[in-house]
């Protein structure tokens, strides 16, 4: 735990996301939810999507984002004001006649099922946490070896048969490119940020610090905290160090091991991260 | 008559009568025409929005004397608080923004008379000012919606108003706390949550609402203070026959658009201008079924208080794709411009931009990134708005995009100091992976994933008005932040690690900090009060009290 605080702090650094933005999300909406909201009975949204596919289908498409005739059921207020199929069911016994939505004469467990159904189905919209990448295997893998041992300059601190050999065994194409960018915090795109960030990462990716007193002492860690008025490092043997600042005393030097991809950011064309990725899935 | 009022306050301690009968007042409205120095009588401060005050009690030359005057820390718990909302009981043991990291203050508190009224979800307080202390609590049960945050209160005479996450606008008595009224604003079934501060123009209560996870529309509303009654709604995109209805492909994607206003807006009395910053476009981040600018979506639009009619609009990002809504704060200011004095607005957009306009009619005078790592664009068309680069619109295999959709910016107040003429902003220089995962031709909700990748690092800018260029940056670990300049030349902010700090507005040197036990979580205030110059800030579930040692 108390690790974890070091490496969420460290990762501020680099400026992935500020302390505060971290626990309290700056945006007009929240983050994607970390799983939670509502749970549905599984094998009532598969009956209700046989039973939608097979009798509404036609008008309103098959995943009810509409049809050639029917609107989109995912944006109608009447379904999301729905509880439990009780108001659709209703609604169903009438129909839209002027409008050539027919009735349907469906039983009580029915509605519920295909309300079930389009209510699992407003859920998933909404969760963007939810969202599934597709493919991102787009690229050249031939011109991103190209890449690598070239304008890339990769191969100045990795090697394809050193410490890359069986990367493309190790990550999904997802987050293989998340590492290529940027191989910590939520760059590796792990859990997501302020819980569990850098959990059981590898620490040698973040900074260090040096900080040298007047008198010449000196002491290196890994970096915790820097602001205008402290410096925080841990040391090898694990005991923390906290140092008043003032202006330029003591000396303090910070260095990023990934000082590389942080400098890349400004320089990466997503056709090079895309040919990239498909070169190193080649790394079995 | 000050011993007096002492005496009598701790002669009703002693007896255990309720604070409710301390000094408190109804808000005096030519307050809220005039920058703020003995109250704080709404969100921003004033209208204007600038986040500056004539204070120099507290200044450059003594800042360093600056002490705790007082801590107020919130208490949830409901036991002894005045009860509403129309959700169940056991909807009463949470709010605050819990679920978010922990209870956080980003209401600007009001100052009035002595008092302080604020609101957090589901909860709003009354605290006195010259000690901290409670004087009530309200507390709301939730039918549910996003508990992320909420600005604050609007005050009128001796009412106050504050939005819930399940979309109600509630009116309580500022005297006691009671409920006078609640009016339902929007269907928190359909993903809308509401945590804007209501603003008063005369008898106008203007609210805005948030919430874009499906594909809903946006409004601005006006409501009468006495009886809750709509005045008028604004629709942030037009209704068919509407200037702007071109700018979307039919009339469902226009209707569907979203563009929540949940900012509190700023405005001109003497042009008689509200001036709304409005959100980003649904769906949020597939636009492949909203081909088009989008209107007036990601805009600033200036509209009639009394009418709701529309006046102008400057569009900050044209067909958005990145969540980069444009509900930054838009600041109001007179200045010259090439000699001549003009009646201004600022705004330090969440895409990357800072906007200078005629606040008349609008016009663009400037439009330049106050960040370096911006890679979205392709340059300024002829009305002053960015143009996108469509390649950079998110895609199926990935794009790497500065800033991510947190922004450049975000809500957290700036700060306009007409000494320095300098603008002072809050700014992060992310960079995020965008993946389009709906590619459907009518896709839902966001349509896309977005994953942060890290960035080149977060400053504190001075921006100068005039050019755009940035006068100073200073390195801080938080990027949006809320911010106060006053006339003492001192410009209060944070560093993101949980210091308080005051920064020469000259230079961005520190002057002066405390480490409090949260990072600040809305902009600093300021207000005399029996004589002496408080600096107040919420950091998490506290408000810090600052005064200077005598």
């Amino acid at each position: 735990m108390k690790g974890m605080k070091a490496i969420v702090i460290v990762t501020f650094l680099v400026g992935v996301t500020a302390l505060v933005g971290a626990k309290q999300p700056l945006a007009g909406h929240p983050p994607a939810p970390q799983g939670g909201g509502p749970r549905f009975d599984q094998a009532a949204v598969e009956r209700g999507q046989q039973l939608f596919v097979a009798q509404c289908g036609f008008c309103h498409g098959s995943n009810a984002t509409g049809g050639q005739s029917g609107p989109d059921l995912i944006r109608s207020v009447l379904v999301m004001d729905d509880e439990d199929g009780k108001e659709l069911g209703e609604f169903l016994k009438v129909g839209r006649p002027e409008k050539g939505m027919p009735k349907f004469d469906w039983s009580r467990e029915q509605a519920r099922d295909v309300a079930t159904f389009l209510h699992q189905r407003i859920t998933a919209a909404a969760n963007r946490g939810s969202y599934k990448i597709l493919n991102v295997l787009v690229g050249d893998a031939k011109a991103g070896e190209a890449f690598f041992n070239g304008a890339g300059k990769c191969n100045t601190c990795h090697s394809p048969t050193g410490d890359l050999q069986g990367v493309g065994s190790k990550y999904d194409p997802v987050m293989l490119q998340g590492r290529i960018v940027m191989p910590r915090g939520r760059g590796g795109f792990g859990p997501r940020r302020g819980r569990g960030m850098g959990e059981g990462q590898d620490l040698r990716s973040f900074p260090t610090v040096t900080v040298t007193l007047p008198a010449g002492q000196s002491f290196t860690g890994l970096l915790l905290l820097i602001t205008d008025f402290n410096v925080v490092l841990r040391d090898d043997a694990g005991v923390l160090r906290s140092f008043t600042r003032d202006g330029d005393t003591p000396k303090v030097q910070v260095k990023d091991p990934l000082q590389a991809h942080i400098d890349m950011l400004s320089i990466w064309k997503d056709s090079d991260l895309h040919n990239m990725t498909a070169y190193l899935v080649t790394l079995k | 008559m000050k011993i007096k009022k002492c005496l009598l306050v701790s002669i009703f301690s002693l007896l255990f009568v309720p604070f409710t009968l301390l000094a408190q007042g109804p808000l005096d409205p030519s307050l809220l025409l005039k920058p703020a120095t003995d109250a704080w009588p709404t969100y921003h401060g004033d209208y204007s929005g600038r986040h500056y005050s004539t204070l120099k009690q507290i200044n450059l030359s003594n800042v360093k004397g600056l002490t705790l005057a007082w801590i107020h820390r919130v208490n949830l718990n409901s036991a002894g608080a005045i009860i509403g909302g129309e959700g169940p009981d056991s909807a009463l043991t949470g709010g605050g923004g819990m679920e978010f990291g922990g209870p956080s203050i980003k209401a600007m508190p009001l100052m009035v008379n002595g008092v302080l009224y604020f609101a957090m979800p589901d909860h709003a307080f009354a605290v006195d000012a010259r000690t901290g202390r409670q004087i009530w609590h309200f507390a709301w049960k939730t039918r549910g919606g996003i508990h992320i945050g909420n600005r604050g209160m609007g005050m009128y005479g001796n009412y106050l108003f504050f939005e819930t996450p399940d979309n109600y606008v509630v009116s309580l008595d500022a005297r006691t706390g009671k409920e006078r009224w609640h009016k339902l604003i929007a269907d928190v079934k359909q993903e809308y949550f509401s945590t804007p501060a209501p603003l008063i123009i005369r008898n106008h209560v203007i609210i805005g609402m948030g919430g874009d996870s499906l594909d809903v529309p946006g409004w601005l509303e006006s409501r009468d203070p006495e009886t809750g009654e709509i005045q008028w709604k604004w629709y942030s995109t037009p209704r068919k026959g509407e200037p702007g209805f071109e700018t979307w492909p039919d009339e469902y994607s226009a209707a569907h658009g979203g563009g929540m206003p949940w900012q509190p807006p700023t405005y001109d009395p003497e042009l008689n201008l509200l001036y709304v910053p409005t959100g980003n476009p649904n769906p949020v981040m597939a636009g492949q079924s909203r081909n088009g600018d989008n209107l007036w979506t990601a805009s600033i639009v200036a509209l009639n208080p009394d009418t709701g009619k529309l006046v102008w609009y400057f569009q900050c990002s044209p067909h958005d794709t990145h969540d980069w809504d444009a509900t930054q704060v838009p600041v109001l200011f007179d200045g010259q411009i090439n000699g001549q004095p003009r009646k201004l607005m600022a705004q330090a957009c969440r895409n990357g931009f800072f906007f200078l306009l005629d606040r008349t009619n609008g016009k663009n005078i400037l439009s330049k990134p106050f960040i370096e790592s911006l890679n979205w664009h392709k340059g300024i068309d002829e009305k002053g708005q960015p143009i996108r680069d469509p390649e950079k619109d998110p895609q199926i295999a990935g794009v790497l995009v500065s800033p991510s959709s947190d922004g450049a910016t975000n809500w957290p107040a700036p700060s306009f100091n007409p000494d320095t003429g300098l603008f002072y902003v809050g700014t992060s220089q992310s960079y995020a992976m965008f993946y389009l995962t709906d590619t459907d031709p009518h896709p839902q909700g966001y349509g896309a994933a977005e994953r942060g990748v890290g960035g080149v690092g977060n400053y504190l800018r001075a921006i100068d008005y005039k050019t755009g260029k940035i006068a100073w940056k200073h390195s801080t670990l938080i990027g949006a932040q809320g911010l106060l300049s006053t006339a003492g030349r001192l410009l209060f902010g944070s560093d993101g690690a949980g210091n308080f700090v005051a920064y020469d507005p000259l230079t961005g040197k520190p002057l002066w900090h405390a480490g409090l036990t949260a990072n600040p979580s809305n902009a600093p205030e300021t207000y005399l009060l029996d004589g002496r110059q408080y600096v107040v800030v919420g950091a998490g579930d506290s408000l810090y009290a600052f005064v200077l040692q005598r």
